[in-house]
């Protein structure tokens, strides 16, 4: 069969780069999707050799948005190696500023680069469907999304003094209290940023209703998934437990500690990506596909912490009679009502009488030469594994990101998407943006890391099984 | 004590013979930059930061070892020697592996500051990269020769003041390391009496302790001198 291929390269960077290769058949039906990832990094292998205590310092760069995340799964790594707690401040501090990692990049994800789709329509100029593009048609959302993301920021600039990369989060507990000063006017960002988080999820309910058939059928494969619960199946971002749930809404595993990770997932090399392809164990490679996220924590979740965003959950949950939601698109809509919980929280937080006290850090060093430690990045459930010399220095790191534990559905999802909407030579616009749009519903870091306009560079080529070039499409 | 006058940068001064040229610019407020100078313990002259021009010499010479002499002419901060001293911190930094943003001295580092001194913005020669080792085998501290720039504070702070000498120097060029002993692992140590006094000497974060992390260091090199000081004193 005289098959031909489609290349999306570069679709745009995941901590390196990334293509896909759309495979067409005779007749230009779809019949096979790849998604590549071409760069490869290399933290697993030059962090050995380290402290393990740098690790909290060094793994942070791996991701710009989410270095909070990364931090305090390493941190909980070094706490098990060196057998010690957190204070309860130190615990509050970092709630904090993981809900502002959290809110941030919830804001960045939906306001700067998914809002354009949903207000300005997927085949709108894409010269103008960006946050600029926002900003001309609705100056208003545009300054909320920015002032929300500015929040988040905040959160970890009023404790730390830095915005991204955080210092301060230390084995122990924290390196920096929160003074009275910083308490209150974090405090009073709460009005604001319950309002815009709502305005949001007001514009993702209009868009559901007036785009239902497409929102329902967007990549919505039934998957495993994966996320962190507290002791009574409650939504968790900082500290708890793993719960494993099937496509049905079954809970495989549950109250599983995080250390316990390798029992139930496992990773796979494909040769045509530097992406590893982790699976539920119990389930094999070919079954065990599990996503993590928003939606994941959503769908494995029996109920949210705060009491709007319990109200939203309900209403998410019905939506499927309390099963698990699978549609790729209802990433944006839990991404939304985790941001309203982030808010809620918040508050809770900073009215905590504790959150100000200066007994912020438990000493300690190295007992154990094993660590893991988990967390909930905005993207999913988040593994640091260490293993050390009777020194303390690193003689093996595994790392397992969301991004990558997403890897083999965001495949499936542009499978799907380019089944849906790619047929034959003729490429449009529309088809590429929706390509685009199935990767961007998992806010993997090739939305956010670089292009924060909301547009990837792209080039989608025709060509046949020669090599020969039937039709370029272009941006960038 | 009779004085010598000297001119340092068209400025007539009357200082005490015997001074070194970078005693001298201290005690009268202008500006030096230095790494391997640490009060109170010999000078070597190995960083090359404190080069200046004294007339009649025909090269430069190190203030941190070239004592003054009558009438004798300096001129400290010519084109010549920034360009001398932008070009000495680009080779730091090329040497081995500096790192600032994940390093533990990161916003406590004289390296990072001579960097923001001499307005380092890039770094002109190719960097080495060598695979250098981290010797956590020190129940309490970390030597991290990445870090390690060849100033050698630790080894005189360690002969000098603790009277220890665990610290010396082994090879040539840029094959020269720190060793501890004979270059065997610092947590192995016959001489090393775990007083912490390199950590202190240290100006980067090539010794640090292992309870610490980024954002916690604190060094203080200026005890190092008092307790010197404090030596010579008669009681």
């Amino acid at each position: 069969m005289d098959k031909r291929r489609i290349f999306i390269s570069p679709v745009t960077r995941i901590e390196g780069h990334a293509n896909i290769t759309i495979e067409l058949d005779d007749d230009g039906n779809v019949q096979d999707a790849l998604f590549h990832v071409n760069e490869f990094r290399g933290f697993e292998k030059f962090c050995e050799g380290r402290m393990y205590t740098e690790m909290p310092t060094i793994t942070p760069r791996i991701c710009g948005i989410c270095p909070t995340s990364h931090t305090l799964a390493s941190v909980k790594a070094c706490e098990m190696i060196q057998g010690t707690q957190p204070t309860y401040t130190a615990n509050l501090l970092r709630r904090l500023m993981h809900i502002g990692q959290n809110l941030s990049s919830h804001a960045l994800s939906f306001f700067h680069l998914s809002s354009p789709d949903f207000l300005l329509g997927y085949d709108s100029d894409p010269a103008k469907r960006n946050i600029l593009g926002i900003a001309e048609k609705y100056p208003d959302i545009a300054v909320k999304g920015i002032r929300l993301r500015k929040f988040g920021q905040e959160l970890s600039e009023r404790i730390t003094g830095k915005k991204i990369h955080i210092m301060g989060i230390v084995p122990g507990g924290m390196a920096y209290p929160l003074t009275e000063e910083n308490r209150k006017a974090l405090l009073q960002w709460i009005p604001e940023a319950t309002q815009t988080v709502q305005l949001g999820l007001s514009i993702i309910k209009r868009f559901h209703e007036e785009n239902a058939d497409m929102v329902n059928s967007f990549a919505p494969s039934p998957t495993l998934y994966l996320g962190t619960v507290g002791p009574n199946g409650e939504h968790e971002l900082y500290d708890g437990k793993l719960r494993f749930m099937d496509a049905d809404g079954s809970i495989l595993n549950d109250q599983v500690s995080p250390t316990d990770y390798l029992n139930y997932i496992a990773e796979r090399s494909v040769n045509w990506s530097y992406l590893k392809y982790p699976y539920y164990k119990p389930y094999g490679f070919d079954k065990g596909f599990y996503r993590v996220g928003p939606l994941a924590r959503l769908n494995v979740a029996s109920k949210m912490r705060t009491p709007l965003a319990q109200k939203e959950f309900e209403i998410f949950k019905s939506m499927n009679g309390g099963k698990p939601v699978h549609g790729t698109f209802y990433f944006h809509y839990t991404r939304l009502i985790e941001a309203l919980s982030d808010v809620e929280d918040a508050e809770r937080i900073l009215n905590d009488p504790q959150v100000t006290s200066l007994h912020i850090q438990h000493h300690g060093r190295w007992n154990y030469d094993e660590g893991i430690g988990s967390s909930e990045a905005p993207r999913g459930t988040l593994f640091h594994h260490y293993k050390t010399d009777e020194t303390g220095k690193l003689v093996k790191v595994n790392l397992l990101i969301a991004t990558g534990q997403n890897n083999p559905s965001m495949n499936r999802s542009v499978l799907e998407v380019a089944k849906q909407y790619v047929k034959g030579d003729d490429i449009k616009e529309g088809m590429l943006n929706r390509v685009e749009s199935a990767i961007r519903c998992y806010d993997p870091c090739l939305s956010c890391s670089t292009h924060a306009i909301g547009q990837m560079p792209m080039v989608i080529e025709l060509t046949n099984k020669k090599g020969e070039l039937i039709k370029r499409i272009e941006r960038g | 004590m009779n004085t010598i006058p000297v001119i340092i940068n068209d400025k007539k001064l009357d200082v005490d013979p015997g001074k070194t040229i970078l005693e001298v610019c201290r005690e009268n407020d202008i500006e030096m930059l230095t790494m391997c100078h640490l009060k109170g313990v010999m000078d070597i002259g190995a960083c090359r930061l404190c080069l200046v021009e004294v007339e009649g010499a025909n090269k430069l010479m190190s203030a941190c070892t070239t004592r003054v002499n009558a009438n004798m002419i300096v001129r400290t901060a010519t084109d010549k020697i920034k360009r001398y001293q932008r070009i000495t911190t680009e080779l730091f930094f090329a040497e081995r592996n500096h790192v600032c943003s994940v390093c533990v001295a990161n916003g406590k580092c004289e390296l990072q500051q001579l960097g923001y001194k001499v307005e380092l913005d890039h770094i002109r020669y190719p960097h080495l990269f060598p695979q250098c080792e981290v010797d956590t085998s020190h129940p309490w501290y970390v030597m991290d020769h990445n870090r390690c720039i060849m100033c050698t504070r630790c080894v005189r702070v360690c002969t000098e003041v603790e009277g220890a000498h665990n610290w010396d120097v082994m090879n040539r060029g840029h094959q020269v390391r720190i060793i501890s002993d004979f270059n065997t692992p610092w947590g192995e140590s016959i001489t090393c009496t775990s007083c912490g006094k390199c950590l202190h000497a240290c100006p980067t974060g090539a010794i640090w302790p292992k309870a610490i992390v980024q954002g916690q260091l604190e060094k203080k090199p200026e005890m190092l001198s008092e307790l010197m000081e404090k030596r010579k004193m008669k009681l």
